[in-house]
């Protein structure tokens, strides 16, 4: 039997080891890829930055890069400040469901989002019937791109508005919970001092101190997610590379000795530059996240949840408009998974054709069942790895700053969020090269695929269960063990019972986001029957369509993930906190 | 209670899905000599069917591992040289071909000296006849036009290479880089041929390539982007993420038979067939040196070589077969549509692999 003292120190040890192995897990497979591409290239990281900044192609690509990043988080924190002070200003009936459905275009696999925005921009389409013809540039468009001499700003546009619909509940999340807990007694008492006798002074002296740390919160997310956007600039602006997709082309052969070196040089430099800039950006997110948990616990600790009034005609309007946004590009690929050209008279029919070959598959696309089995597969191994190691990592980080070791806390922390620095392709490529050279038969191992996802998933897990972990009281685990429960009962009821829902929340966010997870799987699962349905969509996306029937049929497995990833985030929000600010 | 049973309908309906309806390519039984993994590209050049006979014939399961193209086979290749991941490749061409064998990618194939051998076309045998890899399918890489914008613009049919740096064909061509697609690789060699071969001395292949820079062309990664995407003349108008601002791009061919086999013999787009504008693009087979089961992959090779399996080229995966004797089809227009070349590039495939690196070097310059 052991001691508390001797407790203390294996659980300590334990999470040490838990959080050493799931660096080396990240770290060791990217050192490795970073050590053969400076073998292959005969750089060093410092000199490939340098060639990096003296290259047109990749310099044009990181100006790219930075501006629809920019723009896209200014376009989304002004499309989202107004959704979410609605809904957290009023009272609105089927809220989780309202939630749920804006959430949803966050963990839709890009892939899909991509083709749901292609099939609303597609000349003929929604967009176009009403003048606006992002895709050819015809009309006010093409008059925008002549006046302003502006190449291709209908994709462009076209990435903004994805990037928002992609990134919208993020500025949902985290300032919604805020505004839906504030006691209105604090807006009726500042309304009598100085500060608040007007409307420009109590923005300045209350909503702003109130809300500026969640909305920049969500816009560091929202610049990082589309920094690293892949499949969206990839469909949509096809004519423009940002960093990611510059990566992309030159991935398949980078690493490899005597043969294309400009590609390694390029994947190494690229991949070096995005790590910095993406690093800085995930250091500044967590100090300003830190600054939101603390305003956002203020406020629900002094306030009470408000009976809001009924939405008034703009709000409802408001609230449609986003739930018709987020739902529209989906509904679409719906559609066009039943909508079939005929490749003789080039009308379009309905017929459930596409689905029935899908479903059935052949030697050349794996069937939707195969594809769905390997998905599910993937993500309750991800689940079952990286719900506990993000748990045991949130604890630690809680654990020390418990015990007043803000640094070693704030380290650990940044450690945790390391994979959202890492580009998808350095990540695959990272395991690829690294299992080949120490474990060869690994690579015909079935659940390799999974390991990128519990690098990606992991720091998502750590995201939401972090804050939850830190508002818990110690003296519910010190009276279950005054009861004389056993430490694991009473971790178990002093602990574990009370973190129920982040705890469902994550393990559905987990599963959604490896069932969408597309960039390092796209390195990774191209072996045979290992194939994904995100995998397969594209698969099927990038083959020639002499068929009619092919793009359908990646409409079908779209939809199917799609079905899934919806029935998980409804299970997500059953369990969510109204007053949750964690932003997920 | 209500959440476990939400979870639990949803892995049972997904699995039992999953395992009911399932695709027929469950051959656990009949697997008694082992599994076949074959490194291959996107699209097959089999059928289910066919593999499925292969599988009960032999007694070998079949995997396939599947990159993008040409190219993502030889990047597979080299990447796990040390550790093949596959025993057989199916897919490289004439211009990846020379590279991998001089990297010592293959081992030698006893189907050279197979009966089936002596009946590959002279054409399929040309650029590489020796034993490391066998020719599998074959087509001409060239320009495709939409002739449409050709009869409706009164533009003149190219005649020379040079006709398309002139205005009429300023913005509207698209051409699939080289450095990541077997088809615009192919046609660059086409064009190294091509000005070497043509009455002016003081000009090069890349001289073009930067006037087509300069004339606004589109510069794609893959064909996929450029006939599809950009091309007005083939089926991309009718798929999502169509912009059909370019009326010139390079395909096969074949490629217009394949669009009038599909739309009831019906194509607006046409090929250019000048001289050494085109080249023959072949596909090989061969075995991965370091390959598990070499017997296996002989048999493989034995199979696709087999008239009963490589006559359905054309349909299965649009080239043509490599046998004598064999041809398009002629429904819906698909022999008609498909042009036939006056004379293909003839560049060797050793000097293919020894300049190949400098020509990319030299293109990436010429259209930067």
């Amino acid at each position: 039997m052991l001691n508390p003292s001797q407790h203390r120190n294996v659980i300590v040890s334990a999470q040490w080891g838990t959080i050493i192995a799931f660096c080396a897990l990240t770290i060791l497979p990217l050192g490795y890829a970073i050590f053969r591409l400076t073998d292959v290239t005969g750089m060093t990281v410092f000199s490939s930055m340098e060639k990096f900044f003296s290259d047109d192609d990749t310099l044009t690509a990181l100006e790219f890069t930075l501006l629809e990043a920019a723009i896209s988080t200014l376009f989304t924190l002004l499309i989202g400040l107004p959704i979410a002070w609605y809904l957290g200003r009023y009272k609105w009936r089927n809220i989780r469901m309202i939630r749920a459905i804006l959430s949803v275009p966050f963990v839709t696999p890009s892939i899909i989002v991509a083709m749901g925005f292609l099939m609303l921009i597609d000349p003929g389409g929604l967009l176009d019937s009403i003048g606006i013809d992002l895709r050819l540039e015809t009309g006010v468009i093409g008059d925008m791109a002549r006046v302003t001499g502006w190449e291709n700003p209908g994709h462009f546009i076209a990435l903004i508005a994805a990037h928002v619909w992609f990134n919208l509940s993020l500025v949902m999340r985290f300032i919604e919970p805020t505004l839906a807990t504030l006691d209105r007694t604090w807006e009726e008492q500042i309304r009598f001092l100085p500060a608040g006798r007007n409307k420009i002074l109590r923005i300045k002296n209350l909503w702003l101190p109130l809300l500026a740390p969640a909305a920049l919160c969500s816009a560091c997310l929202c610049f990082i997610f589309s920094f690293s956007s892949f499949a969206l600039v990839k469909w949509l602006t096809p004519n423009q590379d940002n960093l990611e997709t510059l990566m992309a082309k030159s991935g398949g052969s980078a690493g490899i000795y005597n043969y294309r070196i400009d590609t390694s040089e390029v994947v190494l430099s690229t991949s070096m530059v995005q790590l910095l800039i993406l690093s800085i950006a995930i250091i500044y997110t967590a100090r300003v996240q830190k600054k939101h948990s603390t305003i956002h616990s203020i406020v629900t600790e002094n306030s009470h949840q408000v009976a809001n009034k009924s939405p008034n005609k703009l709000a409802l309007i408001t609230v449609i408009g986003a739930i018709t946004y987020a739902v529209l590009p989906l509904i679409l690929v719906l559609i066009s998974s039943i909508r079939i050209r005929d490749a003789r008279s080039n009308d379009h029919y309905y017929s459930f054709e596409a689905w029935i070959e899908a479903w059935n598959g052949s030697y050349s696309a794996t069937a939707i069942p195969d594809a769905l089995t390997n998905s599910l597969i993937y993500c309750i191994t991800t689940l079952i790895v990286a719900l506990p190691v993000g748990y045991i990592i949130s604890s630690t980080i809680a654990r020390l700053e418990g015990e007043n070791k803000q640094n070693t806390a704030r380290f650990v922390e940044f450690l945790s969020m390391i994979p959202l620095a890492l580009s998808a392709v350095m990540i695959g490529l990272g395991i690829l090269i690294g299992v080949l050279k120490w474990a060869p038969d690994l690579f015909s191992w079935a659940i390799l695929p999974a390991v990128p996802h519990i690098i990606i998933t992991t720091p998502f897990v750590v995201r939401i269960m972090l804050p939850a972990i830190r508002s818990l009281e110690p003296q519910y685990h010190e009276q279950a063990m005054l009861l004389g429960l056993s430490p694991a009962k009473a971790w178990w009821h002093g602990r574990i019972a009370l973190l129920r829902a982040p705890i469902i929340v994550s393990a559905a966010l987990t599963m959604a986001f490896s069932l969408g997870e597309f960039g390092a799987s796209w390195i990774l699962v191209r072996s045979g029957s290992w194939d994904s349905l995100s995998v397969l969509v594209d698969q099927l996306m990038g083959r020639p369509k002499f068929d009619p029937l092919i793009q359908p049929m990646a409409m079908a497995a779209a939809a199917t993930l799609m079905f899934l990833t919806f029935i998980l985030f409804l299970i997500a929000e059953r369990f969510r906190h109204t007053d949750e600010g964690s932003g997920f | 209670m209500q959440l476990k049973s939400i979870i639990c309908s949803i892995l049972i309906m997904s699995f039992s899905l999953a395992g009911c309806i399932g695709n027929e390519t469950d051959f656990s039984d009949e697997c008694e000599n082992g599994t076949l993994d074959i490194l291959t590209y996107d699209i097959l050049a089999l059928s289910t069917e066919m593999v499925d006979k292969f599988v009960t014939e032999s007694g070998y399961c079949v995997n396939f591992i599947k990159e993008d193209d040409s190219g993502g086979i030889l990047d597979k290749m080299m990447l796990t040289k040390e550790n093949p991941v596959a025993d057989l490749m199916i897919g490289l061409d004439n211009t990846y071909l020379q590279t991998a064998l001089a990297n010592n990618l293959l081992e030698e194939t006893s189907y050279t000296s197979n009966s089936g051998y002596q009946n590959i076309t002279q054409t399929a045998l040309e650029p590489y006849s020796g034993s490391m890899a066998v020719p599998f399918d074959m087509g001409p890489v060239c320009l495709n036009y939409d002739e449409r914008f050709v009869d409706d613009e009164n533009v003149s049919t190219p005649t020379s290479l040079w006709n398309l740096t002139g205005e009429d064909w300023r913005g509207k061509l698209t051409f699939p880089s080289p450095i990541t697609s077997s088809p615009g690789r192919a046609f660059l060699v086409a064009t190294i041929d091509y000005f070497e071969s043509d009455d002016d001395p003081d000009t090069d292949a890349f001289d073009w390539w930067k006037a087509i820079r300069d004339n606004d062309a589109i510069f794609t990664s893959g064909w996929t982007e450029s006939y599809e995407t950009h091309y007005t003349g083939g089926y991309g108008e009718y798929t999502d993420g169509y912009i059909g601002d370019a009326h010139l791009t390079v395909s096969y061919c074949q490629s217009p038979g394949v669009e009038a086999f599909y739309a009831g013999n019906y194509t607006h787009s046409t090929s250019i067939t000048l001289p050494k504008t085109t080249f023959q693009q072949v596909e090989y087979t061969g075995i991965i040196n370091g390959a598990q089961d070499v017997d296996a992959a002989e048999a493989f090779i034995e199979y696709l070589l087999s008239t009963e399996v490589n006559s359905n080229m054309p349909v299965n995966n649009l080239m043509y077969s490599v046998l004598e004797g064999q041809n398009l089809p002629e429904t819906d227009g698909y022999k008609y549509h498909s042009d036939i070349p006056e004379e293909n590039s003839d560049i060797e495939i050793s000097r293919i692999n020894q300049e190949m690196t400098s020509w990319l070097e030299n293109w990436q310059s010429a259209t930067d």
